[in-house]
């Protein structure tokens, strides 16, 4: 009845199809009427941008919205999760059913003998790829869990322990996809060599192996090129890496393709994971009002007369913000200087939110007074007005759209380069890729522009910036100056100003050993300002990887006895 | 309504097997010869024989019928069974003539007529005069009788099967006022439909409950298994106030995890589903409980088994007409304890106070002063009466928008509703209900017939849900010759019932404690107002909600029935064929209005339309052969062969983007939008070889055997099984010790123990892997697309070829007593299952990957209870009859094991965030609340100091805290385990849904024309989560409408000794962001669900309008319910399933989920007042 046997399957175009499904798992969702995501829990549980597990837990952003409105958040934001915690359960599932795919395709790749074997090897390749950056995801949130390959029966998974550091294999999975994949691809959603080639750079980064990473970032830089060809750059302007009509250009390593309106009545495959990340109340987005920036973030992005950011005394220099003034009274922005990144990245009251009018402030946040998750939106991953009919999906309550997400963009690798070289003592080198990111932004090109006329934001902008944008690269010989700690924290905070709610955040300061005393700090200063991550803490040797999902340990037994181990802390 | 049985009773009568010899006897003598013989009493007018003489006659194992032609033929003397006697009479030739006619004839005639307890007149009634056995007659077909008697002081005793017998005196009087039996359906000699076949009752060795059907009916309800409800031992049923929701059944608790619905056998055909059947129609309903009674039904029996048999025609033509006219009332008051706008302000400025206590406040509604100011208007938020911003003029809403920028352009003008919408009342509103049922029927020596035709109309009390039905029935059958039976039962019936998902987030009634009492139900234009903007939640307008499903409708049709043949040969044996099923088809549709009056509105419109087609059929045929040897062993045997084969397919689509909005217009073609469809097709099928014996032994011990072997095409390595079951009886008051017990009339102790199965919870494609594509899940932009996918399949379902049987292993003992002469009939059962192989669908570890997994044999259950039914009838006067039946269940189920290192799983995760109310665990019962238990509130900063204190002492670790996310006025939790800290080990059982015991209690009474009738239904010991209170009774829980504990009995400095913990703006794992005790209520509950009173006119008053009986009634349902559960209505079903725009078949059941008693907004049952009329022509 509809469906399909591995022997019907065991084809050139059935083990495609296969490959396709484990692609089609990338973005973890599925929609049979309700958001959810490929395991069957809440959709936004397994969003592939991490904005849960990497920018609120790292203190880009908060849960935002209502109290009580998957309160579960908070309580990963805050350190005080317990193992039961749903969250970790739906992400874990379905990370794993990736996993799952990727061997499913190797398996009924197995069976199937009419294969050539080029198209074999290029199958096996792309397959090992996405189990090592399904794997990747599994390391940076649990550390240690189970591996499961194509050798291991679905009855045999449940009893596979996870007291086996990962690493090897992920390398070697890596490895074989850079030695065994083309160059460029015939279709851009497939990864090619370059993109496999940094995946293993990034995983050597995680690992501190700086110089192995160095090879790597090397190539990757002078000859890289997109799965269509394109020579890795950064683009011109910083906004066109979340506009679905500049997707798939020369910064996209890899990234997961959206579609709007597939047809399907759903937004499934319209980055449903981050649905709820829209501003709420009377915005044209409907729903949900959550993942707002934190007002540490937005502080991050002051600049000092030089035109360079407050690594550390950042807070002491607040930007202004309209919490508790309604959307009828009168506000002014704050005039100070500031990196132009922030109006790309925080949606905050009188600044022109992409092309959809000024942000009116608490009308379009969600709980009352923006006292529980302060008063900024997102902004990286809304839509354009000019374009919504065809980049934005509204077959369900809260909106989908086609812009990719993009799981390694150029800026990324630069910064990752950059602390290689540093690491490594090349700071010169590093601050030359420092350098790169920051002169981009600096651009007026990439200024925000007050609108010609506020009421009608679609006709265009005026020649007046809408913030008092200052910002400049590092003179030479800062890094040199500063020495190799001084260096890395730059390197550290240019990180989390360009790429702040992608995701990264919180796996960052694990790998730097900076979370304890960074986060700490975080909900000092930010429980000042708002209510919701009042008690928050962050507990070294527990909070660094979070807790193996309680319901797995109970699931994944072997004789009668557990086969997964509690991660430090949790127990 | 016995009519069936009385039938089966004549004829097993004159098929008992008589040896004798006669030779040189007088007729009458012969004819007392065989009553002796066969145990029969014969009745007649002595004056019917003559004296001739018959010659020698041998007959050997030969029927009674056919004894009695060859006897009574050539005296030309007629018979015919009345009651338990036959009856012999002249053969109407015309002036009675010959040599004999001059016998003395009796003096006195006496006429008279016999009616059963609804006044109609009884055919077949035995009239006997007292102290004689053969002066009598029987009723003809209106009830009418005369008979000579002897003497004018004499005493006639009427009776009649299923009747208690009456005596009148004859007092010299010739004509006879009327005489009416009342109803005695426990009399030992009925007769009771069981697996293939009948038995009398007083042979049953298995637990069967005989449901009376009569009382049964008098419930106002589209469904017959609604009815049951309180009326049967061991029978469990949840049901809502929905108009055609079928309800949960369950006899003798939870057998499996999945589909616990038991097997429903109408008229020999087993089905799933009997909701469209017409509750007049039904003549008898027997419940087979446990394994000696339903293990005959093999591998769908585990779950009980009910049969139905339908009415069929006797006698003269008769037509009646039964209607019924109500209302229904929805409870009156502040249902759910809201606030008004005023009192919800309030409540938001405390929460906010207390969250931040040195924070002024500056709301955009309610202002900022000390106290908050209700606004004019809420769109513009805030605004006040004169501000240029409420000027019509700049009003700009179109309902039927269908695009993004005019959605944009919206400016919405909504008056703030001061005084405070009531949400409910407006949803729920007062409604008719109706009914109008026709019945046609006869019988003779020929055949007999039964058409009837029924209008069912419920109106929902909840706008836009109602059930409208119409079926029609035909049963007939014909008597071909003496020995040949052919005959049909067949209904069909339309039915058209919208309704909705009650007990769910997301409903209408959800939404109507849920959404703001500011908020009106229309803004200034008449278009809908909602919670638009800020501040005013978001849920939706409740009203707007139904309203829009105004036009979204479907019928189904479903034809049920058989048709079978019977033939009598070789004196002992009967052969029955029986071929029966089902064909129906339905088609639903609904279309999806953009919203634009709420927060978070939908901005597409959306046509869906599926329909629904399917057929199966049951072929059965047996071979029956009874013998008894010597009056003294009696036996059945039984054997038999049954093919049964389902199938249906589904199909249906979804099209977005309509022009226009018109219900002409709009289709699955006229959509601008990508269509989507869908179709889906099943099949499975059962071979069974069946076999019975039942044996007695003198009337005293009594023995039963059944086995089935089945083969189901669900299974694959394992499609056979075995399901053998064994019972016996011994009727104890026959045994010469207790001869002289007199107030012992009948003792009877049973036992039995069986093997029953189920196969309803494996899907037909159990056996196997397979991958299959899916667009929203395993479809891929590979090629960077931004508007289309490219296929991609993914696995979706893992394969255990080795599924078999559950197997449900049964024992029950009981007895059956009837002491004082009948005034009190007592049954009384103990069971004990215990459900082996048990199917549960593994919920593997992660690691394993997804797709569907299998069903696998691993889980064991228990289950064991007491069921009594106990009934009286007393006559205090001969005007004043009394009568009393009382039921009572119990069941306890308790899971042994689920698979190898599994203890446990979850359900209900609602808005607990991966948390869940319901935890289905090892040594517990199924469907058990889990959570933390709360044990008061934190009081002061001390308090928590010394907890931490404490934990940090035990623990050892100067970091530790007693409990996360505490604070003043949140939850203390109980450390259950004792640890000095609260972690999610301290969860613990909350409560239970199951009832310790449920009961139902029937009183009846007449007095002269007058009849009265009161029925009560009542749990104890169940539990009730009450998931309203979670959106009620916390200020943090989403910005809606809440309620008077949350304002007036929550935790403040000031009141310690609160209900609800300190009202907040966010919620936290101390207040209700886990499954707490909080929630759990008592949920039992006595309910007067039905009092009658009825006044039957006299009949001399009717004789001229040609009416025969004319009974009038008034009736209130679901009267008053005692119980200290606080919400709606404690009778919680299960989440219930629409059926109506899922492409699902009629045959899906309702009840296959092991979570129920959550209360997320129930359908309550509403107040029923009927009047009603009962005619007889």
């Amino acid at each position: 009845q509809g469906a399909l046997s591995d022997e019907t399957l065991a084809t050139e175009s059935g083990v495609d199809a296969l490959l396709t499904g484990a692609y089609a798992a990338l973005d973890g969702q599925y929609n049979n009427g309700s958001a959810l995501n490929l395991s069957g829990s809440d959709a936004w549980q397994a969003s592939p941008s991490n904005w849960v597990y990497g920018s609120i837990a790292g203190g880009d952003a908060h849960k935002g919205s209502d109290g009580s409105d998957q309160p579960a958040i908070d309580a990963i934001a805050k350190f005080t999760s317990d193992p039961s915690n749903g969250f970790f359960n739906g992400k874990w599932r379905t990370v794993y059913e990736g996993i799952n795919r990727t061997n499913s395709t190797l398996r009924v790749l197995a069976k199937a003998t009419s294969v050539s074997d080029a198209k074999r090897t290029s199958f096996t390749a792309q397959a090992r790829f996405l189990r090592a950056h399904y794997y990747f995801e599994l390391k940076k949130l649990f550390n240690n869990v189970p591996w499961i390959d194509e050798t291991i029966e679905t009855s045999a998974a449940s009893s596979q322990p996870n007291n086996v550091d990962i690493w090897p294999k992920i390398e070697a999975d890596l490895k074989y996809a850079v030695d065994n994949l083309p160059a460029t691809q015939s279709d851009i959603g497939r990864a090619n060599k370059w993109a496999a080639m940094t995946y293993l750079a990034k995983a050597y980064l995680y690992e501190h192996k700086y110089a192995d990473a160095k090879t790597l970032f090397d190539q990757v830089i002078s000859s890289g090129v997109t799965s269509n060809g394109l020579k890795y750059a950064l683009v011109n302007k910083f906004h066109d890496n979340f506009d679905a009509a500049t997707e798939n250009n020369s910064e996209s390593v890899f990234a997961i393709q959206m579609v709007a309106n597939d047809g399907t009545g759903t937004i499934a495959s319209a980055n449903q994971g981050d649905m709820l990340n829209f501003p709420y109340g009377n915005s044209p987005f409907r729903c949900c009002g959550f993942f707002q920036p934190s007002q540490d973030l937005a502080n991050s992005y002051r600049t000092d007369a030089t035109g360079l950011p407050y690594v550390d005394a950042y807070n002491s220099h607040p930007v202004k913000n309209d919490q508790g003034v309604a959307s009828n009274q009168a506000f002014t922005p704050d005039a100070d200087n500031l990196d132009p990144r922030i109006d790309w990245t925080i949606g905050r009251r009188g600044i022109p939110y992409l092309d959809w009018g000024n942000h009116p402030g608490a009308d379009w946040i969600r709980s009352p007074g923006q006292t529980y998750a302060g008063p900024y939106s997102p902004k990286k991953n809304i839509y354009m007005q000019a374009t919504q009919d065809q980049y934005a999906d509204n077959h369900s309550w809260a909106p989908g759209t086609a812009i990719n997400l993009n799981l390694i963009r150029y800026a990324d690798v630069l910064l990752m380069a950059a602390e290689v070289e540093a690491q490594l003592g090349n700071l010169d080198q590093a601050q030359t890729y420092v350098n790169l990111v920051r002169a981009r932004a600096a651009n007026p090109v990439n200024f925000v522009y007050k609108y010609a006329n506020d009421a009608t934001p679609l006709a265009g902008y005026s020649t007046t910036t809408a913030a008092n944008y200052k910002m400049a690269v590092y003179p030479a010989g800062k890094f040199t100056g500063l020495g190799k700690d001084g260096a890395l924290k730059a390197i550290y905070f240019e990180r989390k100003l360009e790429l702040a709610m992608e995701g990264h955040r919180f796996f960052d300061l694990v790998r730097w050993g900076t979370a304890e005393a960074t986060l700490n700090a975080f909900f000092t200063y930010e429980s000042t300002v708002t209510t919701d991550i009042r008690g928050g803490h962050f507990t070294s040797g527990k909070s660094d990887y979070f807790p193996i999902p309680q319901r797995q340990i109970d699931l994944s037994t072997s004789s009668g006895k557990s086969s997964l181990t509690q991660n430090p802390g949790y127990n | 309504s016995m009519a069936r049985a009385h039938d089966t009773y004549g004829q097993e009568l004159l098929n008992r097997r008589v040896s004798l010899q006669l030779a040189n006897l007088t007729v009458e003598q012969a004819i007392s010869r065989i009553g002796k013989e066969v145990d029969v009493k014969f009745m007649y007018n002595p004056r019917i024989f003559t004296q001739q003489r018959i010659g020698a006659l041998t007959f050997t194992n030969e029927r009674l019928s056919d004894v009695l032609d060859r006897v009574l033929g050539p005296a030309a003397i007629s018979y015919e069974v009345g009651g338990k006697t036959i009856i012999l009479k002249r053969v109407a030739t015309g002036p009675e003539s010959g040599p004999n006619v001059e016998k003395p004839v009796p003096p006195i005639t006496v006429t008279g007529r016999v009616l059963d307890e609804t006044g109609a007149g009884l055919p077949g009634a035995t009239v006997l005069v007292k102290g004689t056995s053969n002066i009598g007659t029987a009723t003809d077909a209106d009830g009418k009788f005369s008979l000579n008697v002897p003497d004018g002081n004499a005493t006639l005793v009427i009776s009649s099967i299923s009747y208690t017998s009456q005596e009148i005196a004859i007092n010299n009087r010739t004509t006879l006022p009327d005489i009416k039996l009342a109803s005695d359906v426990k009399s030992l000699s009925e007769v009771v439909v069981v697996g293939y076949g009948t038995q009398r009752k007083k042979d049953l060795t298995g637990a069967v409950a005989v449901v009376n059907v009569a009382e049964l009916q008098t419930q106002p309800t589209s469904q017959i298994t609604n009815q049951l409800q309180g009326r049967a031992s061991g029978v469990t049923v949840l049901g809502s106030g929905q108009p055609g929701e079928a309800p949960q059944v369950r006899i003798r608790g939870l057998n499996t995890f999945g589909n616990n619905q038991p097997l429903y056998v109408v008229d020999g055909v087993p089905t799933q589903n009997i909701n469209d059947i017409n509750p007049n129609d039904v003549a008898s309903m027997q419940v087979l409980k446990d394994a000696g009674s339903a293990s005959i039904y093999g591998s769908r029996a585990a779950n009980g088994v009910i049969i139905i048999t339908t009415r069929r025609g006797n006698g003269k033509v008769k037509v009646q007409y039964d209607s019924y006219y109500g209302t229904q009332i929805p409870k009156s008051g502040n249902v759910w304890n809201l606030l008004n706008p005023q009192e919800t302000a309030q409540l938001k400025f405390n929460a906010l106070r207390n969250a931040n206590p040195n924070t002024a406040i500056n709301d955009p509604l309610y202002g900022s002063g000390a106290t908050p100011v209700l606004p004019d208007y809420i769109s513009p938020q805030g605004a006040k009466e004169g501000d240029a911003s409420v000027n019509p003029a700049l009003y700009n809403v179109n309902p039927t928008y269908n695009s993004a920028d005019q959605y944009n352009s919206f400016y919405r003008i909504t008056r703030a509703n001061k005084t405070g919408t009531d949400w409910f009342h407006e949803i729920f509103k007062a409604a008719p209900i109706m009914s109008q049922n026709l019945a046609v029927s006869g019988g003779g020596p020929q055949g007999n017939y039964l058409f009837s035709f029924n209008y069912f109309n419920q109106q929902g009390t909840l706008i836009n849900t109602y059930l409208k039905r119409y079926t029609i029935r035909s049963n007939s059958q014909y008597n071909i010759r003496e020995n040949i039976r052919v005959g049909e039962n067949i209904a069909f019936s339309v039915t058209d019932n919208p309704r909705v998902n009650a007990l769910q987030e997301g409903s209408a009634i959800g939404m109507a404690f849920r959404e703001q009492t500011i908020i009106p139900v229309y803004d200034i234009m008449g278009n809908y107002a909602g919670g638009y903007g800020q501040g005013l939640g978001n849920a939706s307008n409740p009203v707007a909600v139904q309203q829009r499903t105004a036009n979204n409708k479907g019928l189904n049709n479903r034809l049920f029935g058989n048709m079978y043949a019977e033939i009598d040969f070789l004196k002992d044996f009967t052969a029955r064929t029986s071929f029966g099923g089902e064909i129906f088809m339905g088609n639903f549709h609904s279309f999806t209005y953009p919203t634009y009056e709420n927060q978070e509105n939908t901005t597409t419109n959306s046509y869906t339309e599926n329909t629904f087609n399917g057929s199966n059929w049951t072929w059965t045929n047996t071979v029956q052969y009874q013998h008894n040897f010597n009056n003294t062993h009696d036996l059945k045997v039984l054997v038999g062969t049954e093919a049964y084969k389902n199938q249906g397919r589904n199909v249906g689509g979804t099209t977005q983007s309509y022009f226009s909005f018109d219900p002409n217009f709009t289709n699955l073609s006229t959509g601008s939008g990508t269509p989507t469809n869908y179709s889906n097709y099943y099949a499975d099928a059962l071979f069974s070889l069946i076999g019975r014996v039942d044996y007695s032994l003198k009337d005293k011990y009594l023995f039963g055997a059944t086995i089935r072997r089945d083969g189901s095409s669900r299974f694959l390595n394992y499609q056979y099984g075995w399901f053998p079951a064994v019972s016996a009886g011994w009727r104890a008051s026959q045994e010469d010790f207790l001869k002289g017990v007199t107030w012992l009339n009948d003792l009877k102790i049973r036992g039995g123990y069986g093997i029953m199965g189920n196969q309803l919870n494996v899907d037909p494609a159990n056996a196997y892997t397979t991958y299959g594509g899916d667009r929203t899940s395993s479809y891929y932009a590979i090629n960077g697309s931004n508007s289309a996918n490219t296929l991609g399949f993914q696995r979706t379902r893992i394969g255990n070829p080795d599924a078999r049987w559950e197997k449900n292993i049964n024992s029950n003992i009981g007895f059956d007593a009837s002491l004082w002469k009948g005034k009190l009939d007592l049954t009384v059962d103990y069971y004990n299952k215990e459900v082996r192989d048990l199917l549960y669908t593994l919920e593997l570890a992660g690691t394993a990957g997804l797709g569907t997994a299998p069903a696998v044999n691993v889980a064991k259950m228990r289950n064991h209870g007491l069921d009594i039914a106990a009934s009286t009838n007393l006559n205090i006067t001969s005007d004043l009859k009394i009568n009393a039946t009382a039921t009572f269940t119990s069941y306890n189920n308790k899971i042994v094991s689920l698979a190898d290192g599994i203890d446990y799983f979850d359900q209900e995760g609602r808005r607990f965030n991966g948390s869940y109310i319901v935890r289905n665990s090892v040594g517990h019962s199924i469907g058990q609340f889990f959570g933390y238990k709360t044990a008061g509130f934190w009081n002061s900063q001390a308090e928590i100091d010394a907890a931490n204190a404490q934990a940090q002492q035990k623990t050892g670790n100067s970091a530790a805290v007693y409990q996360s996310d505490v604070a003043v006025g949140r939850f203390r939790y109980a450390d259950t385990n004792g640890d000095g800290q609260i972690t999610d080990a301290d969860r613990t059982y909350l409560g239970n849904p199951n009832p310790k015991f449920s009961y139902g209690l029937n009183l009846g009474a007449t007095y002269k024309k007058f009849d009265f009738s009161i029925f009560f239904y009542g749990t104890q010991g169940n539990d009730i989560w009450n998931n309203v209170r979670w959106w009620t009774d916390f200020n943090a829980n989403f910005q809606g409408a809440k309620s008077q504990t949350a304002l007036y009995n929550s935790w403040t400095p000031e009141n310690h000794n609160a209900k609800a913990p300190i009202q907040e703006t966010v919620g936290s794992f101390s207040s209700a962001n886990v499954p707490n005790s909080y929630f759990v209520e008592n949920g039992s509950y006595l309910r007067a669900k039905n009092a009658q009173i009825g006044y039957t006119l006299p009949a001399n008053l009717l004789k001229k309008a040609g009416v025969e009986r004319l009974r009038v009634y008034v009736q209130a349902a679901n009267l008053f319910t005692i119980t200290k559960y606080s919400g709606l209505d404690p009778e919680i079903g299960t989440t219930s399933n629409t059926n109506n725009s899922s492409g699902g078949s009629l045959n899906q059941s309702f009840s296959n989920t092991t979570s129920f008693g959550i209360d997320e907004g129930v359908y309550p049952n509403q107040r029923q007042f009927l009047f009603g009329l009962n005619v007889t022509f």
